[in-house]
């Protein structure tokens, strides 16, 4: 009896050890692939570009240097397209998520009717990519208005960004509106009931006891938001013809670059060792959100796998 | 009759919440769907005050399916491509879900580490680093890839006196191989999406299934499996969607080129027709699957 059981121990004990030992072995191999461009990244961008042609040099570069990082941030004019980047994409994020709250709410916790109509329109605005209404969106910017009354044109200004995501319709805000409707549902009703039976109104409910509740997941959805707004670069080069935003900017890096540094007709750079430059392009431009991500980790992987996003 | 006129009221607030949102969406979303819609049945030509058009009829979509050689067949290679990619992401995003969803020390590292490509994967830094740079030649993410798609399989198959099955074998895995690097960098939400509904399976089947003695691979396909079916279609959906409106893609690419040309009613043509078959797979798709699919909690 002893001898069984000492014999299923130790088998258990090695199955568990295996499990163990071959579960770190893919975690860390597939993370390697992930962190794979980042570490390049940044070993490529402290680097002089003659390290490039430098069989030897693979991760650690052999001359560090911090010239490479402030050419790129002079040619992508780095300090207004940051700015430009702030004041449209984070006051977008921050209207929108306000937006599709209130609307999330509005779905969750009310029966009207033409309800089922509006979930399904939600769920087409989910599936239709917005390529395929771009160019009409564009002639409504262009010509903004009542038809024969007046029109306005919008295109180039803040609120052709700014109107969209104020009334629910920005990057990809069906997704975060379902977001919200299935978070909402999953709060419990008793809180709101409360709420109301002290005289509040619905809307003061929601304010006073519904967004408090749900800080945490508040920022969850914000930060969502941030990486729709930062890395969109259709949308705003369809409405923008000259604010750079950080998006725009990494696309046309490329000729950017080959602008403000490689027009020297005396100086002979080769495309390999240009990478150098697109490589510090890329990091200087997702540095703010790689910092971002790093502070507010723990909301993102925590509140979504615990709020029952799901479901 | 006080019930009622509550009712009426909370109607009300009910549409006074989602109004912005119902503005939005006619401005913003369903005009635009319907002109764009007019465009793909017309001739676009800039006129003074905005574009004018005129009735052509089907000739768009004819002409988007027969006379552009280009547009068809990308529109083929891409379908191909998502369709045998989607299952590769799923299984992928399926497994490391699981295993992180395992309780170990270092997990929320991990956690944060295979998340962070949904923070920068749908950007331009993305086509970048996916290499958009082969041709300077350069080490990048193809040629990483490839670092794994030596033939040891096949090697150890000879090794160990099989001859012969490894060719066909080999090309498969060279396909998955060659493509590790953007499958893994695919696959953030999914993550997610799993973990989440992995958090949601109640701890009653659980204490059964230890109870029962199941093993591991007993638990995943009895419990693990239905409870995330039905997250399985929403993450297959999510996939497809993200491939297809992906402004990398090629079939993305055509549509632009022919938009720059200025030829609006074509390309609006186009992109109903990649839109109408995409819809097609999802729903072929979704019929099929629905009879696989488990839901535990009806009310929830």
């Amino acid at each position: 009896m002893t001898d069984d059981l000492k014999k299923y121990r130790r088998k258990t004990q090695a199955t568990d050890f295996l499990i163990r030992f071959f579960r770190t072995l893919i975690l860390i191999g597939l993370s390697f692939v992930i962190l794979y461009p980042i570490i390049y990244m940044i070993s490529c961008s402290f680097r002089e570009r003659s390290d490039m042609n430098d069989p030897t040099v693979m991760w650690i570069p052999r001359n560090f240097t911090l010239d490479i990082i402030k050419e790129t941030i002079e040619a992508m004019n780095f300090g207004e397209t940051l700015y430009n980047t702030l004041v449209l994409n984070i006051g977008c994020c921050i209207v929108q998520v306000m937006s599709c709250a209130v609307t999330g709410y509005g779905f969750a916790r009310f029966k009207f009717r033409g309800k089922k109509l509006m979930l399904g329109i939600l769920i087409f605005m989910i599936l239709v990519p917005v390529q395929v209404i771009s160019l009409p969106l564009y002639t409504q910017f262009r010509y903004f208005g009542i038809k024969g009354v007046f029109s306005v044109n919008l295109i180039d200004t803040f609120a052709c960004m700014y109107l969209p995501a104020l009334l629910g319709n920005g990057i990809r805000s069906g997704l975060i509106i379902l977001i919200f409707m299935q978070f909402f549902k999953g709060l419990p009703k008793e809180l709101e009931d409360a709420a109301c039976l002290d005289g509040c109104s619905p809307f003061g409910a929601f304010i006073r006891v519904m967004l408090p509740n749900s800080i945490s997941f508040i920022i969850t959805a914000f930060l969502f938001s941030i990486v729709f707004y930062w890395n969109d670069s259709y949308v705003s080069s369809t409405f923008f013809t000259n604010n750079q935003t950080i998006g725009l900017m990494l696309k046309n890096l490329d000729s950017h670059l080959s602008m403000m540094l490689f027009n020297d007709a005396s100086v002979q750079i080769s495309p390999r060792e240009q990478i150098v430059w697109m490589q510090a392009g890329c990091l200087i431009s997702i540095a703010p959100l790689l910092i971002l991500y790093c502070y507010l980790q723990k909301y993102f992987t925590e509140s979504i796998v615990n709020s029952g996003i799901v479901s | 009759m006080k019930k009622k006129s509550y009712e009426k009221r909370k109607e009300l607030y009910g549409y006074g919440f989602v109004s912005l949102w119902i503005i939005g969406t006619v401005i913003f979303f369903l005009i635009p769907l319907v002109k764009s819609l007019i465009y793909s049945v017309s001739d676009v030509t800039i006129g003074e005050k905005s574009l004018a058009t005129s009735f052509t009829g089907i000739e768009n979509y004819y002409n988007a399916l027969f006379s552009d050689r280009k547009y068809s067949s990308v529109l083929w290679s891409t379908l191909k491509e998502t369709i045998w990619k989607t299952p590769l992401i799923l299984i992928f995003s399926l497994f490391i879900a699981v295993l992180l969803n395992n309780k170990f020390r270092g997990r929320t590292f991990f956690r944060a580490v295979f998340f962070l490509p949904v923070i920068i994967a749908s950007g331009p830094v993305y086509s970048i680093i996916s290499g958009d740079m082969a041709d300077t030649g350069n080490m990048n993410a193809e040629q990483f890839s490839t670092l794994f798609s030596n033939n040891l399989l096949g090697e150890l198959l000879q090794f160990l006196g099989i001859y012969g099955i490894t060719e066909n074998m080999n090309t498969y895995i060279t396909l998955i191989t060659d493509n590790i690097f953007s499958i893994v960098w695919s696959s953030g939400i999914q993550i997610i999406i799993f973990l989440a509904a992995l958090q949601n399976i109640p701890v009653s089947a659980k204490e059964a299934a230890v109870i029962e003695g199941a093993t591991s691979w007993d638990y995943f396909w009895k419990i693990t499996f239905p409870y995330v079916s039905p997250f399985i279609l929403a993450n297959f959906i999510f996939t497809f969607i993200d491939a297809f409106t992906n402004p990398t893609n090629a079939v993305m690419k055509r549509i632009f080129e022919i938009r720059n040309d200025l030829n609006f009613g074509l390309s609006a043509a186009m992109s109903w027709i990649y839109f109408g078959v995409v819809l097609a797979v999802i729903g072929v798709i979704t019929f099929i699957s629905r009879k696989w699919i488990y839901y535990g909690n009806e009310e929830a």
